[in-house]
């Protein structure tokens, strides 16, 4: 048994070029596995958006393909979809109506919703973002961060084997920010996959379990966060006038990928204990101004990988 | 899903449209489709056709000509009340009348006008005509000669009497013959087809669906010498032979109708004149222009290549839209004369400078050869 | 047991809880009757049998006019006929251009398209719902020109016997009966119409530019209609026979222009609502 069996969300050369020939996502291979929460990480304008389109049967690939919950996309969207609750690209509302009459017209578009329960789950999934008070309210009057609430609302009407989350957090003052975070980690315990594309690491590292990068429409890392943070190993730094006499001492004291940049000079140190370094290096009569592990954070490690900074459009 | 296969949804909407109109243009013609029909004589139809009688009948009858008549402001849009206007009206476009008579003297046409209707109706007795958009009721007296052919009346603009004119002409000038079968209003019906022998006509064709069991004629479609499509068609699209309900035909003036009485006695109702569908060869060059004070009408050859002379005619000369139209058309000139020679796809005309007009179903060449024996 | 198929059978269990496919229907038209801007339009409509009523009542007209607009005078019962007959030419097409314009590239332009297809809706029935919902709209248009046209007729002027265009009567129930039956026509003769404005909506994400590429086609026709030279293809356009509907008040009523003008526009609505298919089902949806 491969791991693709019992993935949820798989997408196979996953190809979107637009009619100018610009290429949005290029073959794109996701592997979403079950349980997890799947952050789908990435600047913006570099096809993330695009992809869950694919996903979500909204748009149709250039070429590759895409199985979601077992079954080929788009063609067996009217089967899958009403086991997938999504979000895609900030909220969309009727403003005329109340954010409850929304809920029940999209509940409604699903022809696998039963009626009768209809009006209580639009009460349950309103509750649990927290706008029981503001249910009766024309959504006109939502502010940004409601209306996110709201078409987080819509993903909850059922219970969902997958949540697709477009941003989630978009638009949320922090005190939101932390109550979807926290409704993340709810929903993920009750045995729910979630997909969530973000640009912002911070939610990747508090909640994810997995993680993958995109820029300029490649997919360029996925793997789980454990292994990413294990990725992240320390690196020993000697600050130092005497660059050359130091790497020579730490090289043969056994530390690899050594690097000097200016007055410093860094490298892997693996497992050894730091203090053989600093006494070897004393030894070796090489002047340290600066001793010390240093641990680099998420942020960097994707700025690494992607080559860009993560706030930047385009 | 490729970019392919989503191209491919648009062959629906292009089927769709070959469908619409494919059902649209080809439906009809399926429908016609020939019958199969026992072989039968010319000259067995015609006898047939001239004995044939029913005691009654009702349906519907479309009419459409289109004899290339210009569009003279001021004809078409003229008096639809005087008999020439209402004559040209149905010289052109196309008109549904339903028809209903009844053995020897009861006949209904009712004219459907778009949102409006003209009804002429007798019973026998009394002879009323109603136009619902003016909501005016004429009642008209009926002659007392019942004994006479009361039923020419009615039959003078059903299919049926129409036949029978052109069979009346029909001399060793005209090819007679049973040119097939086909299916009018539902019926099974031969197609006997008059072809003038002479060149001087423009008449192609004259041809009467004859129905194969009553032998009433169900249509009648002129043709033109040049072209495919008919000058004239008149026929029933719905025929019942049954006799209609005698209350069919009487008329009760609704209230709220204004009801006239002419007082002076018509000799005959001369309503049926002015009446749609009749594709009168004789008489169609008989179009009054307006603006013109005509005299008696005198009729120069006989047969297809008739001409009809008119005298003392006085065209506008106040740069009226028929001075506009005659200074586009061809001047010409014999030893009758001068002039100026109106064509059309059926309808010739040659308008003389001394005030005589000349018109016929027959070629311009013809036209100037009767002006030439014409007396002045 | 893997995981996926468990998944798979999930995915195919609770479908078997029950269809419940009307419900989009239901939805759709409380979306069009829900909104205030529909309500303003039928208000308008129900103007016009007011409208003509007050001018005629105040103008003392009798029988001055031609057609229907000159038996209102007499029997109050013309006012819906000649209502509905006023309405065609341009309120009742403005008002279908108006909510058919903005059936699909409203949803569009909203974002909520978005969230119907990942419901799922699904796009084929997502469009039968907004056809069904317009269809309905044009029958509550009409019906909404009848009813008040019977109010107006009823409380200003005198009703009684209906004399049809054959010359004869008929009793009023039967009257107000064939008054319906023209309503019901009428509504049937705008379809055309709405398909070709679901057409337009289905190219845009810009409700007032479908609005107004429908309303612009819908005017094209009506000059292409008015000029003789082009007589061939006149059997052809939108409003041929639109004006059949007065066949209903001959006596017998005359069917046949009825029931071309209706194929007519079953053609045209075939057309359309095939071409909105191609278009909807292969469209990006951004």
């Amino acid at each position: 048994m491969t791991e693709t069996d019992g993935s949820p969300l798989v997408t196979r050369g996953l190809t979107k070029r637009f009619r100018g020939g610009q290429v949005a996502v290029d073959s794109v291979d996701l592997e979403v596995p079950a349980g997890s929460v799947f952050g789908f990480l990435g600047p913006n304008g570099s096809g993330k958006t695009t992809t869950i389109r694919m996903v979500l049967g909204l748009i149709a690939p250039t070429s590759g393909e895409v199985q979601l919950l077992g079954q080929p996309m788009p063609k067996a969207s009217l089967r899958v979809l009403p086991h997938v609750g999504a979000l895609v690209e900030g909220p969309a509302f009727y403003p005329f109506w109340s954010g409850q009459a929304n809920l029940l017209r999209f509940d409604a578009a699903d022809r696998t919703a039963d009626p009768r329960t209809r009006k209580a789950r639009a009460g349950e999934a309103l509750e649990r973002v927290g706008l029981s008070n503001a249910a009766g309210k024309k959504v006109r009057a939502y502010s940004l961060g409601m209306k996110q609430r709201l078409a987080i609302a819509v993903a909850l009407m059922q219970r969902r084997d997958l949540l697709v989350l477009d941003e989630p957090t978009n638009g949320l003052d922090p005190q939101g920010t932390r109550e979807v975070r926290n409704l993340i980690r709810e929903l993920a315990d009750d045995g729910t996959t979630i997909f969530t594309s973000t640009h912002l690491l911070a939610e990747v590292e508090q909640v994810c379990t997995h993680a993958a990068v995109m820029s300029r429409g490649r997919l360029i890392r996925q793997s789980s966060m454990t292994e990413l943070r294990a990725e992240l190993r320390p690196r020993l730094i000697v600050r130092t006038p005497d660059v050359t006499k130091a790497a020579e001492t730490l090289q043969s004291l056994g530390v690899t990928d050594l690097r000097t940049v200016g007055e410093t000079v860094e490298g892997d140190a693996g497992d050894l204990p730091i203090d053989k370094f600093a006494a070897g290096l004393v030894a070796a009569d090489v002047r340290i101004h600066g001793f010390g592990l240093e641990r680099p954070s998420l942020e960097e490690a994707f700025v690494a990988l992607t080559g860009e900074g993560f706030d930047v459009a385009e | 899903m490729g970019a392919a296969q989503r191209s491919r949804r648009w062959l629906v909407p292009v089927t769709a449209v070959a469908v619409v109109a494919g059902v649209g243009t080809l439906g009809p013609v399926v429908a016609d489709a020939s019958p199969k029909l026992p072989e039968i004589s010319a000259q067995e139809l015609l006898a047939k056709v001239q004995t044939a009688k029913v005691d009654g009948l009702s349906g519907t009858v479309h009419s459409s000509a289109d004899l290339g008549l210009p569009a003279l402001p001021g004809v078409t849009g003229g008096d639809s009340g005087s008999a020439s206007g209402q004559l040209t009206e149905f010289l052109s476009g196309e008109h549904t009348a339903r028809v209903a008579f009844a053995a020897p003297d009861k006949a209904r046409v009712s004219v459907l006008d778009n949102m409006a209707e003209r009804v002429l109706t007798t019973d026998g007795k009394s002879a009323w005509a109603y136009d619902s958009a003016k909501r005016e009721a004429v009642k008209l007296q009926v002659p007392e000669h019942k004994s006479g052919k009361p039923e020419k009346l009615p039959q003078s603009y059903d299919p049926q009497a129409v036949a029978k004119q052109f069979l009346a002409a029909i001399d060793p000038s005209t090819k007679v013959d049973v040119s097939g079968t086909e299916k009018v209003a539902g019926r099974d019906a031969y197609k006997l087809r008059l072809t003038p022998k002479t060149d001087q006509t423009t008449v192609g064709s004259v041809t009467l669906a004859v129905d194969s069991k009553t032998y009433v004629p169900l249509q009648v479609t002129v043709l033109p010498r040049t072209g495919k499509d008919p000058a004239v068609e008149i026929g029933f699209t719905e025929v019942s032979f049954a006799v209609p309900a005698a209350n069919t035909f009487t008329f009760t003036p609704p209230k709220g109708v204004e009801v006239t009485q002419p007082k002076a006695p018509t000799t005959r109702p001369d309503v049926p004149k002015s009446l749609p569908g009749k594709p009168d060869t004789a008489k169609k060059p008989d179009i009054k222009k307006p603006g013109t004070a005509a005299n008696e009408p005198t009729v120069i050859g006989e047969g297809w290549s008739s001409v009809v002379m008119i005298k003392g005619v006085k065209l506008s000369g106040d740069g009226g839209p028929v001075d506009q139209f005659l200074a586009g058309a061809k001047s010409v000139e014999g030893s009758w004369g001068k002039g100026k020679i109106v064509t059309s796809k059926m309808v010739n005309a040659l308008i003389t400078d001394d005030g005589r007009v000349f018109a016929g179903l027959v070629t311009a060449q013809t036209l100037q050869d009767a002006a030439a024996k014409a007396p002045r | 047991m893997s995981p996926s198929s468990a998944v798979a059978e999930a995915a195919i269990a609770r479908p078997s809880a029950g269809r419940h496919t009307l419900a989009l229907f239901k939805s759709e038209l409380q979306l069009v009757f829900g909104r205030v801007r529909t309500w303003v339009l039928l208000g308008v409509l129900a103007a016009v049998p007011v409208l003509i009523g007050v001018a005629i009542k105040l103008s003392g007209a009798e029988g001055g006019a031609e057609g229907f607009l000159g038996q209102i005078a007499g029997n109050g019962l013309f006012l819906i006929v000649a209502s509905l007959g006023l309405s065609l030419p341009f309120f009742l097409p403005t008002a279908v251009t108006v909510i058919s314009g903005e059936s699909l590239a409203g949803e569009s332009s909203l974002g909520t398209l978005r969230n119907l297809l990942t419901a799922p809706a699904g796009r084929s029935r997502l469009l039968a719902a907004k056809m069904v919902a317009l269809a309905i709209f044009c029958l509550a248009a009409t019906l909404t020109i009848w009813v008040a046209g019977l109010i107006v007729g009823f409380i200003l002027f005198p009703v009684g016997d209906v004399l049809l265009l054959s010359g004869s009567t008929i009793s009023l129930g039967e009257g107000l009966l064939r008054a319906l039956a023209i309503a019901v026509v009428i509504a049937l003769s705008l379809l055309g119409l709405a398909g070709i404005g679901l057409f337009v909506s289905s190219l845009t994400s810009t409700p007032l530019a479908a609005m107004a590429a429908t309303f612009g086609t819908f005017i094209v026709l009506g000059i292409m209609s008015a000029i003789p030279q082009i007589d061939v293809i006149h059997p052809w356009l939108l409003m041929y026979g639109w004006t059949s509907f007065a066949d209903l008040l001959r006596d017998p009523p005359y069917w046949d222009a009825i029931g071309r003008n209706l194929l007519l526009q079953a053609g045209y609505l075939a057309v359309f609502y095939a071409a909105a298919w191609a278009r909807i089902t292969s469209r990006d949806i951004v």
